[in-house]
This record gives structure tokens, sequence and C-alpha cells, in this order.
């Protein structure tokens, strides 16, 4: 066991953690933290994505024990006061949530593009969020949400009628 | 129900309003079962099987059952039950032999994860390891070995499946149309091919997961990531011979199902541990690994058409035979062929049709339903087939497809008649043709050929399905009134990710004439709570129980305007409602409110009339049976949702790589009940179609073990691999008895992406490809008439894929 | 779920390679976890200790000068490296193959040393620092000793470091600034993929060479050939020097055929 201080989303943590912790169990497990989710534990799905000093990780491919002293920011994190965040609005507006499962992961990946990169290319958001899996939507109502959360409203699809 | 359709007037039913649950999805605060932990909880893990097929000559336990916080140790030996959808085949752990690589042979339930995988993995199995059959057309022959030597002695549903005992068909479909040789001799052309596609795995991104509490009493909750609330209740107490007032079945948020969740899966097992373990809660859930072979897979397909042309250009026979790979347990496979064996010849009118579908056993992972329920599989090859029928008699492959498609007047397979009502294929074609610039190439794409030395090439193919259930399906669904005139609504359908919880608040908010804040409806589904739904599958949620909706809408209603006459004496016929209050029509000031009502209206000296308020609907589609047996005649579909898919794609004729430039799909839904998350389904439905259509398949040695059992080897499609422009089209014409004449169209947008694709490659350079998926280098070997690589073990394993 | 291990983070490179020393092949050295955390929970490795090698002092560093050249130690991360000004100017090659590199996430843990390090044939950096002339600098409790990329490999996971061994940097040299080159990649999705075969051609004064992933046990480079050599002629060099198999991602003629493609596609594209 090790004793680690962490600031989990501007809450400082301290818990004792074996050494073979990944960071997604600690979060889910000894914080209570579900939001990040387990699709993989192999690095491949992005579901447990979450920000490591700023950074999109995989939170299943962190040990616990190398975040101490370090902050992470989770999906627990993106709401203030009771209001969505700017990312989760326009996930919301733009339909980009079918089962969820993805959804905390793909926020975050969306969190790190739009703070390195505030008016994304549709390159730029398919590059940040390609480590992210959705079966579900297909991506193309997140990419429109990313748009939108970069203030740009072109190229925005919807139904045809024929 | 048309009749309730007043679309100048609609406010909810064809909007866009906000997902129910998305805020809650967004935020992390909404609840799956992966996230829930009860007090007392252990947590289970599985020893499965390195072996495709070997006799269990013992298994030694005792190692496992002395490490410290283990609390239930079982094997098949202790558990003589087995579960089953159609053919009861399936025992929970394997007893005498296993039947493919991965089966789960022994369980563990211990204090932790970590201490459940270390037991787990000290509890010695003795294999006698047996040769295999791998391959469901080697699985056919005479000396093939049986998979289930027991088949004769299965409880099966004998109305509709037909095992043949000592083979390894566990199912067999037939259905006979006109006279097919007549059709055949008069014919001016006859093209007979082959067509075949791998397994492939449903990837929901969150792995199926279960928590039992097996409590005194034999009383069992459970609370799983599943799609059909009911249908497990029911199978289990099925299995254990329980009275259905004994289990409990709770699904909360699902991390989706794509039909992998259909079905009964976990749950008995992990409540069996949790009895072993004296009643304390145990929680077990997949690794990805063992989602692709500890949990079923979709089947794959060997689908032999033989079609005869007349001169003209019209089907006059066509023969079809299906040869489905169940795996190691028929599950929802027997079903599959059964369904996709009644819609075999697609959105076309064949007069003299012969279609025998069979399920065939296999030592492999088992199939199960997949978004399409066999559609995705067997249009692979039928829209394939109708492109080279065209290319064959030289015609124009969309003037080949319009010539032959169901119009108003024609019979289906089946027998039945299409009416102006049953839906469009024709106009979907024409629309998605229009969108691409079928037919030609623009001065910009030659432009682009020039310049990139790429080749382009255009596609389309048509789809339909109709749900494949049972003629008595039902819904139902409960409205019940809050004291402040707000309504909770129940219903057993589950929210999966389709969006039916939004449509359903909107069909309600719309039937009853209230804003949609005013309507709440449960994420999560609870058998005790909540009114029966048979599964949430076969798109036909929105239908049946939108319907349900709307009765349920004008009972509650009704029961508001009884009360609300003697309030304001008044004849119901004589009032009107607002999303307020019911009023005397023309004396709108006499009204009382929907909140005075709700629980029973008080006078002012207190004393009261009337009650809660609760609505009650149901609804069973009309008019359908069982097919036939012998000739598969009748009528079995509750509607038919049309669809289409075009396709613009740029090939290298050096490599065969080659990338999807634009796809427009267009489906005749009825009525667009809710445009963006109409929009989602068709979008999402298209790429999970392009992963099937470009990498997705299992590949196993020639032992069976699966090779690619994780997202290292079995890509899905990223946001990278979306084509460049996507157009989705809803066309409506409306169902007679859809709510507000909507279709369901949740698994369409998947069907006959892949044969679009396959048919703008073939445009683009000119080869044919007859196996899905296309990778690139099935693509290269095509166009350089190589052999085709095969590691999929869908015909005769050569040694190509060494590990 | 991943099996006990105890968790060690030196400070310091003695500290570091005093455990090396004490554990002996019991311990695993760590960087930035992409692989060795998907091996470990694979099973694939079962180490008592797991040395995370980022917090050693200086490990962190990422360092570029005219006489040194590009000095890549092992807590630089693929990320860090394409973030690093002039990086793009000085090694386009090196900036094409680490962009390949898996997805966005992954790139931000994963190292350009662990991915030499854990010496895959489909390793991305590899065909870029082979052509680069990268150095390995090999340290241990009996001091330094350097090795050239091309024999840090030796097969399939294996390379030339021992047990209390730790690759302390890779050093790219200044005199590999100036050469262009390009990279191509074979996956099965358009998304993160590992390559099914991958092409590195790399110009340089008139000398032209060729680095080919996951076609033979290790990343193959194929040197000494010329600018002005034509496609043919450098096709027929890299196909004599690589040994493709078939496995369940695609075929050995594929592949074959495939670097063939690559390379006619690059020297279009590497002017």
């Amino acid at each position: 066991m090790m004793r680690i201080t962490v600031t989990v989303n501007g809450q400082v943590y301290e818990r004792d953690v074996p050494g073979h912790r990944t960071l997604l169990h600690f979060l889910r497990q000894d914080l209570g933290l579900t939001g990040s989710k387990e699709g993989c534990g192999a690095g491949e799905c992005g579901a447990c994505t979450v920000l490591l000093d700023g950074h999109s990780v995989n939170a299943c491919l962190v040990l616990a024990p190398e975040v101490d002293g370090r902050c992470v920011e989770t999906v627990e994190g993106q709401a203030k006061d009771g209001k969505l965040s700017t990312i989760q609005d326009a996930f919301n507006r733009n339909h980009a949530v079918q089962c969820g499962f993805c959804t905390s992961g793909m926020v975050m990946s969306v969190q790190d593009l739009l703070v390195r990169t505030p008016k994304p290319s549709d390159d730029d958001i398919k590059e940040a969020i390609e480590g992210n899996f959705c079966r579900c939507t297909g991506y193309l109502q997140i990419i429109e949400a990313v748009r939108d959360a970069s203030g740009r409203t072109e190229g925005k699809g919807g139904l045809k009628h024929a | 129900m048309l009749e309730d359709a007043t679309p100048d007037t609609l406010k909810h039913v064809g909007g866009s309003p906000d997902r129910i649950e998305a805020a809650a999805k967004l935020t992390g605060q909404a609840l799956y079962v992966s996230d829930m932990t009860l007090p007392g909880m252990l947590y289970a893990q599985v020893t499965k099987s390195p072996h495709a097929r070997a006799r269990i000559r013992g298994i030694n336990t005792s190692k496992a059952e002395a490490l410290p916080g283990v609390r239930a140790v079982l094997t098949g030996a202790e558990l003589e039950y087995r579960i089953g959808l159609y053919v009861v085949d399936k025992y929970l752990l394997a007893r005498g032999e296993v039947r493919h690589f991965g089966e789960a042979v022994a369980a563990v339930a211990a204090d932790t994860l970590e201490i459940a995988r270390r037991a787990a993995d000290l509890i010695e199995v003795d294999y006698e390891v047996l040769p295999p059959v791998l391959n469901h057309m080697d699985a056919l022959k005479d000396d093939a070995p049986l998979v289930h030597p027991d088949l004769g002695k299965y409880d099966h549903v004998s109305a509709v499946f037909t095992p043949i005992p000592g083979t390894n068909i566990a199912n067999q479909s037939k259905l006979r149309k006109g006279d097919v040789e007549k059709g055949f001799a008069e014919a001016e052309w006859l093209i007979e091919r082959e067509y075949t596609n791998p397994s492939v795995q449903h990837v929901p991104m969150e792995t199926h997961v279960a928590i039992a509490q097996w409590k005194m009493g034999d009383e069992v909750d459970i609370w799983t990531s599943c799609q059909s609330p009911f249908a497990v209740r029911n199978l289990f107490c099925y299995t254990f011979r329980l009275p259905l007032t004994q289990v409990r079945v709770m699904v909360p948020h699902v991390g989706g199902a794509f039909g992998g969740k259909a079905g009964i899966h976990l749950e008995p097992l992990v409540a069996c541990l949790s009895r072993k373990a004296g009643g304390r809660p145990v929680k077990f859930q997949a690794t990805r690994e063992e989602e692709f072979s500890l949990l079923p897979c979709r089947s794959a397909l060997t689908y032999r058409i033989k079609t005869g042309v007349a001169a003209d250009g019209k089907i006059i026979a066509q023969k079809m035979t299906m040869y489905w790979d169940a795996g190691a347990y028929a599950d929802y496979a027997v079903n599959v062929t059964r369904a996709s064996g009644y819609s075999a010849a697609g959105p076309y009118e064949v007069p003299n049709a012969w279609v025998d579908a069979y399920t065939v056993y296999t030592n492999k992972p088992y199939g199960t339903a997949y978004r399409g329920f066999g559609h995705v599989e067997f249009f692979w090859g039928l829209e394939r087939h109708m492109e080279l029928v065209a290319q064959v008699i030289g015609m124009d492959p969309l003037e080949f497809r319009r010539l032959n498609t169901l119009k108003p007047g024609s019979i289906t397979l089946t027998g039945e008649k299409i009416t102006p009502n049953t839906g469009n294929p024709t106009k979907c074609l024409d629309v998605v043709a229009e969108s691409i610039g079928y037919g030609a190439l623009t001065a910009e794409e030659t432009a682009r050929e020039k310049a990139t030395g790429c080749k382009i090439g255009k596609g389309i193919a048509a789809l339909h399905k109709a749900p494949a259930m049972p003629p008595f399906t039902s819904s139902s669904i409960v409205l019940k009134m809050n004291s402040d005139g707000t309504v909770v609504v129940n219903t057993g359908l589950t929210e999966i990710g389709q969006g039916a919880n939004t449509s359903l608040a909107q069909v309600v908010a719309e039937r009853l004439g209230f804003d949609l804040a005013k309507i709440r409806i449960s994420p999560d589904k609870d058998t005790d709570r909540d009114p029966y739904d048979w599964q949430t599958v076969a798109s036909k949620g929105l239908v049946l129980a939108g319907n349900a909706a709307i009765l349920a809408c004008d009972d509650l209603l009704a029961k508001a305007y009884e009360v609300a006459g003697q309030v304001l004496r008044a004849q119901p016929a004589d009032m009107d409602h607002d999303g307020e209050k019911i009023f005397v029509r023309h004396h709108r000031d006499r009204a009382v409110t929907f909140a005075a009502l709700a629980i029973g209206y008080a006078y002012p000296d207190g004393n009261a009339i009337g009650g809660p308020l609760i609505g009650v609907g149901r609804y069973i589609a009309q008019g359908l049976a069982n097919l036939d047996k012998e000739t598969g005649q009748g009528n079995c579909a509750l509607d038919w949702t049309f669809g289409a898919h075009g396709v613009i794609v740029e090939v290298d004729p050096e490599s065969g790589e080659y990338h999807v430039l634009k796809i427009c799909s267009a489906f005749d839904v009825g009525k667009a009940v809710h445009a963006e998350i109409l929009r989602g389904q068709a979008v999402g439905g298209m790429v999970q179609g392009l992963g099937t259509a470009c990498c997705e398949g299992y590949i196993y040695d020639e032992q069976g073990h699966l090779l690619n059992p994780s997202f290292t080897d079995n890509k899905i499609p990223t946001a990278r691999d979306l084509p460049d422009v996507i157009e989705s089209v809803a066309v409506e014409t409306p169902q007679l008895d859809g709510p507000f004449g909507a279709r369901g169209v949740g698994e369409h947008p998947m069907i006959s992406v892949a044969p679009a694709i396959g048919n703008a490659i073939l445009r683009a350079v000119g080869c044919e490809l007859t196996h899905m998926p296309m990778r690139a280098e099935d693509v290269w070997r095509a166009m350089n008439q190589a052999a085709p690589i095969d590691n999929w073990i869908t015909k005769t394993p050569n040694k190509s894929c060494k590990k | 779920m991943l099996h006990e291990f105890e968790f060690r983070a030196p400070r310091t490179r003695a500290e570091l390679l005093g455990v090396l020393a004490d554990h002996g092949g019991l311990a695993k050295l760590m960087a930035g976890g992409t692989d060795v955390i998907v091996n470990l929970r694979a099973g694939g490795i079962k180490p008592r200790v797991v040395v995370d090698v980022k917090q050693v002092e200086g490990y962190g560093a990422l360092t570029w000068s005219d006489t040194d050249g590009l000095v890549i130690r092992p807590a630089t991360t693929i990320n860090d490296l394409l973030r690093m000004p002039g990086l793009r100017e000085r090694f386009p090659l090196l900036v094409a193959c680490a962009h390949d590199l898996a997805s966005y996430q992954i790139r931000n843990r994963a190292t350009v040393i662990g991915n030499i390090v854990n010496a895959s044939p489909c390793a991305d950096m590899a065909p870029a620092l082979l052509c680069l002339d990268a150095r390995a600098v090999i340290a241990s409790q009996a001091g330094e000793h350097e090795v050239p990329m091309r024999e840090f490999i030796t097969g399939v996971k294996r390379t030339v470091l021992l047990p209390g061994e730790v690759l302390d940097r890779v050093v790219v040299p200044a005199s590999s600034v100036g050469a262009r080159g390009g990279y191509a990649k074979l996956k099965r999705i358009s998304g993160h993929d590992l390559g099914l075969v991958a092409v590195a051609v790399h110009k340089h004064g008139g000398e032209l060479r060729v680095a080919v992933g996951s076609a033979a046990p290790t990343p193959v480079l194929v040197s000494g050939l010329k600018e002005t050599d034509d496609a043919a002629t450098v096709v027929a060099a890299a196909q004599a020097a690589i040994s493709p198999i078939s496995d369940l991602r695609c075929t050995k003629e594929y592949r074959e055929h495939m670097v063939g493609v690559y390379i006619r596609r690059l020297l279009r594209e590497v002017a």
C-alpha cells in the first residue's frame, strides 16, 4: 500500500492504494466517481478518458500511485453551479448522446481539444476523439456538437424529408 | 394509428426536443449496472474453456475453495439447469463437454474481483480435446461430429421451429410460393451465386453485466444491463421453475446493446452463485475479451441465390438457401433463420420463390440477435446479387431494382399484399440515387480521378425489414397523474440509447396536449413496477408502445373527463382541455385543473369524488399469425420499413484501399417522430454497417481458437472512418397502424451499407466481391482475381490463419 | 484488473539502477505504461516490481543542440515530441511517424523510448529512428554504452537490453537535419490501428533509405540506396530485406505488395 494525495476536480483526496491499482479503478471504486467508464481496460476505447494535469489520458492505463501529487479532472467536474458546461450543453443540444457509455470520456477528450485548439477544424476534432469509440451515434452529431461548442455553426446537418 | 395524426397541428411529434436522460449521461450521474455496488456484494469470475470442443474428464476446485475470501464455487456438475429462448440447449456451465472456445466451465464468487480471478485461475479442468466442427458447411456432412447429440430431447417451441435430431441442424425454415421450377423453365436468364460473411461482435461499450441476489424463500432480485427485463424474468423463472412473482428484474441505464443483450445471458449463473454464497448479492461483468466469446455474437452466413429473370428484366423465380452458423447454441439464431427466411428476397416481388433456411450448430461462440436480425447478413448477398444479375442481363442496376420493387398490389414472399400505406422502396432508391448523382461521374469527380489516380464508383442498395416477433407480441403503458397535474409514464420498454423514452414522452405529450416538461418517464425499468412489454428489440418499440401510449392517454383523459363532468356539470362531449385544465367548451371559465382532479377531486367541504387518475393502454399487433411451417405463407409483419443507401466510393486501383466519399441513406419511416434521434439512428446504424462492411469479423485458427477477441485485432469504426459527406433522408408514407403514422427504424440503417459499398467498388474498379467484410486486401485480391484469403472459417479452412 | 506488484518510482538515475540491480529480471520498467499495463492486464508479464522511470530526475528533458543533436529521454511522450518547437523542420520523418502512433490520449502517455524498448515489429517510432541514424545510450550500474538503433531491436519484443540496464536516451544526430522523409502505414481502419505494414522513406544528401515495419521480426532498414535510384530498384532492395508472414491481420503477399505500393507512393511524395 502507498499513501497518495491527489486533487480530483479541485477536491483533495488522500488514500492508501496498492501499487497495481489503476487510476480508473481508483476513481470508480475508491472515490466512487463512476462517471468514467471501463470499455476495454486496454487503452483502445477511450471510455475512461480523464485529464491528468490537463492532458487527456486513458485512466485504465495509469497506475494510481503515479498520480500522487497531481491533478485529475473527470466528467464529474464539468458541470458547475448546477449548470452544464459549454461542452455538455453543446452535446445535449446536438443530440450527441445515445447510450451514454462513451459520453464521459468523449467530453473529456473534447475538453482537452478545446483548451489547446479553441477553433478546431473537423480534422482536429476527428483526431481528438479518434481514441474514443462510440458504437451508437456514428460520431456525426458528436462532431457537430464540438463545432457548436467552439462557436462554429456551419456544417450542421439535419434530417432531410423527401 | 393514422387516424390520430393531424400533421398541421402537431406540437411535439416531429420536433427535436432534448433527450430526456442526456443531462444525466453527460454529467456521469446516470447509473449503469457497471457502476453499482450493493452492501455485502461479491464479485464473480469464470473459468473458461481454451478448447473449441473437449470432453470434461474432471474439474478440481479444491485450490479455489481453499483461497481466503472465496464464498462460492460452482461447476456444471451441480447446475442441472438449461436455458434457451426457442431451443433449450444450453447449460449454465458446461456439463460433460465444452462446445466452444471461451465457454464457461466453472464460476467463483469472492470478496474482491482480484480474489475471484485468482480463484478462477486455480480451478483445474482436465480436458480430453476432441476434433471440433468449425465450418457450418462441414457440419452438414454425414460424418460431421454432432455438437448436440441430444438435440431430439431438448424442449423447443415446436409451433415455429423444427430441429432435426441426429444432425447439426437446430432449425429448418421453409417457404414455398408459386412454382419455382416452372419459373426457372420460363426464365430468359438463370444466375446463381453464393455469398458469405463471418460472425461479428456487437461491441456495446458497456459489456454484459449483472448483479443478482437470491434471497430467502427463493425471492430473486436481478439488476442487469439488458434489453428485455420481462424476457429475462420469464426465461429465468422457466429455467428454475419459479412463479413470476418471485423474480424481479431491474434495468437501469444500459450502455449499448444492439441485440446482444436481447435475451438472457449472465443472470442465471450469477443468481446461482448468490444462492450458493448464502444469498449475498453477486456481480459479474464480462471483460471486453469475454464479451467476444463467453457472450454471443452475430451468426456467420452462407447464402446461395439462384434467380430466374424474364426477357423484360422481371424476376420470375428465385431459389434461396441460407446456412446460418449458430455456433454452439441455438439462442436467437433459429429465429434469425426464420425471420431472414421469410424476408430473403428483399423489397422485391418474386412470383415463384423457394427458401430453405438452416440453422447449423458448430463448435464456435454462439450467435444471437444483432441489429438487423439477419438482414445485414443476407442483404449483403442479396443486394450484391441484384447488382450482378443486372450486369449479366445488361440492365442498369437501379432500373432493374425499380422494375422489381414491391409496389401497391405486389404480393410478398409470405403472401401479404402491399398497400399504398405499406411504404415505398422505389422512392427510397430514387432519393439516394439522385443524391449521389447515380449513373455518371461529375466533371469534378472525373478531375479528381485524374489528380489522384484513384477510381470513383457509385453504388446503391435497397433494404427492408419487418419486426421479427411472435404474432401475439404486446406492449402496455401506465400513466399516473401526480397531484400537480404532471404525468409519470411507466413502460417496460427499455432505453438503450435508441431514444425510446424521449419519443414515447413526445407521443404522450402530443396526445394529452401537455407540455413535454410535464411528462416524466423513468430511465430505469422494473418488472415489479412497469407494465409488460415483450422485448426491446426488432424496431417495434415505437409502434407497439407508442400505440399503447396513445390509448393510455385516451384512458387517462376519459377518466379525468368523467370526474370533471361531475364537477363542472357537463357531459364529456361538451368539454375540452388544455395542458392545465378541463373546461366547458363554450364557457372556458367553467374549468377544473388536472391538478385538482389528479388524486381525487375534493369539494370545499372536504367531500371528494374520483381518485388517483391512472390511464392504462395496451396494444397488440393486429391480424398476425404464425407462418405455415411447410410453406411459410401467412401474415407475419407488423410493418415493413423500406430503405436504401447510395454510396460514392474512391478506390486505389493499385492497393485496393478505398474510402467512402459520400453516403445518402433514405428510410420510409412513415412519420419522423423525433428528427434528430432519427438521424442519430440513421447515422449510427450506417457507421455500424460500415464496420461490418469494411473490417469487422471473427477470425479463428484451425482448432477453433478465436484469434481476435479484443479491440487490438477487432477494429470498429472511429471518428476518422466517417464518409466525407453523410445525408439522412426520411420518406414519410404513413403507416395506418403506426402512432402518428410512424414505423420502426432502429435496425434498418445498418442493413445494406455493405452491398452498397460493394456495388460502388464494382463500378469503380470492376471487381466482384462475394465475401464481406471487404478489407483493402480483399479488394486487391478481387481486382487481381487471386484466391480470397480465408481466415474466417466460413469456408473450408486453409492454412492461411496461423497465429 | 492487474495482478499484484510493488510500484516503485525512483527519483534519481542511481536509485533507478539500484532498483534494477536488486530485482534483476523480476523488475519491469514502465514509462508511459501504454504497452506495459496492457501486457500486465493480459497476464503476458508478471513482474514483482514495476518501476516507473518518469520521476527520475532529468528523464523528462527533451533537448536539441547543434552539437549533440536531439536527445530523447525516457519520460518524453510522443506528444511532447510533437509539441517541440522546430522539430517538424528538422526531422519531418520523426513527426510523421510520431503522429501516426495510436490515438491522441495514448500519445499523451506513450513514450518514444518505450515504443523502442517494447520492440514490436510494428513500432511506429522505429522506422524514423532507423533512417535518422539514431543511437541508443544504455545505462547500468556498470556505466554507459552506446549502440546504433539498427542493432538495438534484435527480435520480436527483444532488444539488446540486459537485466539491470535501461535505455537512458536516444540521440538523433544533428547531421540528420535536412533530410526529407515520409511515412505510410497500412491500417484496417482510418482510425488508430497498429501498422499491418509500414514504410518510411528518407532522402538525405543523395542517399536514400527505406525502413519497413511489420514485415520482419524487427523493423528493417535498407540503406545505401541513392536518391536517383528508380522505384523498381528501391522496391527490389526493400523486398529482399524483408521476410513478412501471413497472420490474422493480412497475408504475406499483401504485405509484400503494399511495401512496393508505399515505396512508390512515398518516392513521389517526398521530393
